[in-house]
């Protein structure tokens, strides 16, 4: 990362780093550098050396995240703390590195001068690179069309099979006019009384027409054939990339929009294909042959019918952007209309629960209104710009109407050759219209190919490396100096040190929102740690394959979700293979099985959508047995028992003691009895790992957890006491 | 007992007396206040409704040295101010909320893989914003408010695009 910007007026004269900013420390808007060197930090407002600051005299460097604008301070290690300058929010990357190259700094004395860091920004279109090498949109310089095109080349065989087919129904099409010119020619104008002749000729033009058919229902079958399967591999892709997605970029979007691209975008581009991808081919053929044949019938004529093209094609281009922007914005409204609808169904019991059942028809009317008017309004300049479009294109054939019929009473040609050439432009305005229809559809459907393409080509940030292996783990687990934010230079956790033994249980205990539930999702890799190393059994978690990671883990996650489906299945989700027996005496450890025996169906009752059915405490039991189904090495338990009474909790502390015996179990809970068997407690606060050690331990020692205890005491008194 | 005082406090809607406010800058960048006799240092204000109002219901906060976070109380109209005190405050909240007004657009770029780029006059001079997402980033508040979150986290508004000229009109007229 380039961390010399703009030099100060003095020049680069022992400067280390140098950045521009755009506020002075009270905020007010100036033209100032931000200069360091080996020993100071020199700030210049509008081309004066305003204020040096000694980096010695400070402990820590933070930049801060504002709203429209960060600044970067310093703190002295008596907390007194100094705003240097404020910048906006592009150049936060590089404040960043540079706070954190100074803390480095003042650690360990060494100044480093060249990050490794990349380059925060594509050079060539502007865009942050967030983390990948090259800009993911000026890399792909193939066209979406293309990929479009390429995702054809498993079914080339169909494909072409196809294409043939329609090729000889539309020369069969071209064969008619041939015929009505020999009928005319030979026998109406002559009035030659040849019936057997004539009979000839209407035979081959049945057979024509049957054969045509025959034709089309090859064509069709091939072309869906083709079509079904590229939608079906497009939805499939983009189904099994967005499992892949890390959890980053999995909330980044909603769940609405996820639907909306699998299913709708992917089926228009199945439609487009089928519609469009080979008609495309098939029409341009043709435009060839109809030239051809036109020209060599009569070439004067045929120019005539020719001189709309150029005008139309200019018209076609014009309209391909309007429509691809209107069609972006008909995009967006169904997007936030499937949204809306995807949120307020999955709410309904709090809709219900408020009695705004009438708010929310308002809500979504209001989105289905918009979706109608930006579709109305794209529409509407379809509809408006087409007719006159659609009388460029047959202009010509009113020439050639005037001039062939002065030909025909010259004599220069006959009737028959007149309506076969009439015959051929009407067909060849026919394709062109067509052609004037493709940046509707086109745009359409390249709307669509975009936002799926932008899925398919999404990097996973946490991927398996090459050299990643499976491993048995055995539940030792280690945090080196691990720190972690969900932004960068935001950072959750700090600087977290320690060692869980195998079979240890381990209580985190910290106010909410400290980062209890950050710390498992790091020892899942649900996200990657910013700094430092998680390892199990001694090895990098990077290392070891998601997979043989995941599946040795079992977790009682804060906010139970059970899939639509009995409660067998939603048990047996964590290990499909398990026998019946198993998964009740999974439901048994977990104080389940009780309440499913008096389901009316009992195991088999259903309990899907969120689980509705069941009681906050019983959905717990229900997940709580889905770990230990999975009998796993390392047992996660975030808030897994918070919705029981403390009888039933300690019937599942129980049984799990007996399950955890050997096994590393690590329980996050708010009610700190919960954590009464725990060996040791981690105490989380503010970030960082306050205290570790057994409850009786850290009661003596009187700090944070005590404060905990107390408080907790204090408020379960005021209960009681109520 | 402090702490239960703290407890009881928490709940309640403190709205502030604006003539016994009295502010000023300090070394850290955030301000000092002094109100009824108490000093608080490292005072950070907040508008709660950003988008609605930028000089009414400002919340005036601070962090501990523990980083707890403690809100003083709520003034519920700058207007109320003293004038000096009233520029204090208002030159904060500029410079907190610091947000390009689009004066003018001259022309959007759509890559069609989500992002567009937006080539624009703002107060802050002329600019190519870019916005990634930028169906859930280039976003209407209103049927007028337009509200821009570019791809580095910058943000630029326009309060009414009705009032800008015809030709900005038409070209955002595709995205909005
Ligand atoms: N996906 C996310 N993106 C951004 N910030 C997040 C995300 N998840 C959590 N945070 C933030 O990180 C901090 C720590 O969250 P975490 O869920 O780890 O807290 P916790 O200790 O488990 O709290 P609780 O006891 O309430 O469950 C919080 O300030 C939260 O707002
Ligand atoms: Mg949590």
């Amino acid at each position: 990362m380039k961390l010399i910007l703009k030099l100060p007026p003095g020049g680069s004269e022992g400067i280390v780093y140098s950045l521009p900013f755009g506020f002075a420390g009270c905020g007010d808007e100036c033209d100032g550098v931000f200069a360091v060197t080996e020993k100071e930090i020199k700030i210049y407002i509008d081309g004066e050396l305003e204020e040096v600051y000694n980096i010695s005299d400070f402990s820590e460097f933070v930049v801060r995240r504002g709203i429209g604008t960060s600044f970067i301070q310093g703190i002295a290690p008596g907390g007194e703390v100094t705003g240097f300058c404020g910048f906006t929010q592009d150049l936060f990357p590089r404040y960043g590195e540079v706070a954190k190259l100074l803390c480095h700094y003042i650690r360990t004395d060494e100044l480093i001068k060249e990050t490794g860091a990349e380059e925060t920004v594509c050079p060539k279109c502007g865009l942050p690179l967030e983390g990948s090498s090259e800009c993911v949109f000026c890399k792909s310089t193939a066209s979406t069309m293309v990929r479009l095109l390429k995702m054809i080349l498993p079914y080339r065989k169909s494909f072409t099979i196809a294409v043939i087919f329609t090729v000889l129904s539309q020369l069969i099409w071209v064969a008619v006019p041939f015929l009505d010119r020999l009928l005319i020619d030979k026998y109406v104008t002559p009035k030659k009384d040849s019936i057997a002749g004539i009979l000839l000729l209407a035979v081959s033009m049945i057979l024509l027409m049957l054969l045509e058919g025959v034709f089309e229902y090859f064509n069709m079958k091939h072309s869906f054939k083709v079509s079904l399967n590229i939608g079906k591999n497009l939805r499939e892709t983009v189904f099994r990339k967005s499992q892949q997605l890390s959890m980053s970029s999995i909330s980044r979007r909603t769940a609405g929009e996820m639907i909306n691209r699998i299913s709708n975008d992917a089926a228009k581009l199945e439609d487009f294909i089928t519609a469009n991808g080979k008609d495309a081919i098939v029409r341009i053929l043709s435009v060839v042959l109809l030239t051809g044949l036109l020209i060599s019938l009569n070439w004067r004529l045929a120019l005539l019918t020719l001189i709309p093209i150029p005008p139309v094609l200019v018209m076609v281009k014009k309209l391909n952007d309007t429509m691809k922007v209107n069609y972006t914005r008909v995009w967006k409204y169904s997007t936030r209309h499937s949204e809306l609808l995807h949120d307020i169904l999955n709410g309904i019991r709090v809709v219900k629960s408020y009695g705004s059942e009438d708010r929310e028809s308002v809500r979504y009317t209001d989105a289905s209104e918009r979706l109608v008017r930006a579709n109305i309004r794209a529409e509407t300049i379809w509809y408006l710009t087409m007719p006159f479009s659609f009388f460029m294109v047959t202009a010509g054939s009113y020439f050639v109407l005037y001039f062939g019929g002065r030909n025909v009473l010259i004599g220069s040609m006959s009737v028959g050759q007149l309506v076969q050439f009439t015959s051929y432009a009407a067909m060849l305005s026919e394709q062109l219209f067509w052609l004037i229809f493709i940046p509707r559809t086109f745009a359409d459907a390249s709307v669509s190919a975009g936002k799926i393409f932008e899925i398919i080509d999404e990097r996973s940030e946490i991927m398996d490396s090459e050299d990643s292996r499976e491993l048995d783990i055995k539940g030792e687990i280690e945090f080196q100096n691990v720190s972690f934010g969900y932004k960068p230079y935001d950072p959750v956790l700090r600087e977290i040190s320690c060692k869980i033994n195998k079979g240890e249980m381990i209580g985190i205990v910290g106010h909410s929102g400290v980062g209890k539930s950050t710390m498992i999702n790091l020892i899942m890799r649900l996200y990657d740690c910013t700094e430092g190393e998680i390892s199990i059994d001694g090895v990098p978690l990077k290392s070891i394959s998601q997979n043989s990671l995941r599946s040795q883990i079992g977790v009682v996650l804060q906010e139970t979700f059970l899939f639509d489906g009995s409660v067998y299945d939603n048990i047996a989700y964590a290990d499909p293979a398990a026998s019946f027996e198993d998964i009740i005496r999974a439901a048994k450890a977990a104080n389940a099985h009780d309440f499913i025996v008096k389901l009316p169906d009992g195991y088999n009752t259903r309990v899907g959508n969120k689980g509705y059915q069941l009681s906050g405490g019983e959905r717990q039991r229900i997940a709580i047995a889905r770990a230990i189904l999975r009998d796993p090495k390392v047992l996660i338990l975030d808030e897994a028992t918070a919705s029981l009474d403390t009888r039933t909790e300690k019937q599942i502390q129980q049984a799990l003691d007996r399950l955890t015996k050997g096994r590393t179990t690590i329980a996050i809970a708010h009610r700190l009895s919960t954590l009464s068997s725990a060996d040791r407690l981690f105490v989380l606060d503010k970030g960082r790992l306050a205290e570790t050690g057994s409850h009786k331990e850290l009661m003596s020692k009187k700090g944070v957890y005590y404060k905990l205890v107390m408080a907790q005491r204090e408020t379960t008194k005021m209960r009681t006491a109520v | 007992m402090t702490e239960t005082e703290e407890l009881y406090k928490v709940d309640e809607l403190k709205l502030l007396d604006c003539k016994k406010i009295h502010l000023t800058h300090e070394k850290s960048g955030f301000l000092t206040l002094e109100y009824e006799g108490k000093v608080y240092h490292k005072t950070d204000p907040t508008r709660l409704v950003p988008f609605f109002s930028k000089t009414t219901y400002i919340s005036l906060s601070y962090e501990d040295e523990e980083k707890e976070f403690h809100e003083i109380g709520v003034i519920k109209n700058m207007a109320d101010l003293e004038e000096e005190q009233y520029k204090i405050l208002d030159s904060y909240l500029k410079y907190k909320y610091f947000m390009p007004e689009i004066l003018k657009v001259y022309s959007i770029r759509d890559n069609m893989q989500g992002s567009i780029f937006v080539k624009s006059l703002t107060t802050a001079g002329e600019k190519t914003i870019c916005i990634k997402d930028w169906y859930q980033n280039f976003r209407m508040l209103t049927d007028s408010y337009l509200y821009v979150n570019d791809a580095d986290g910058n943000k630029y508004f326009c309060e009414d695009i009705h009032r800008l000229d015809k030709k900005s009109l038409s070209v955002l007229e595709m995205f909005t």
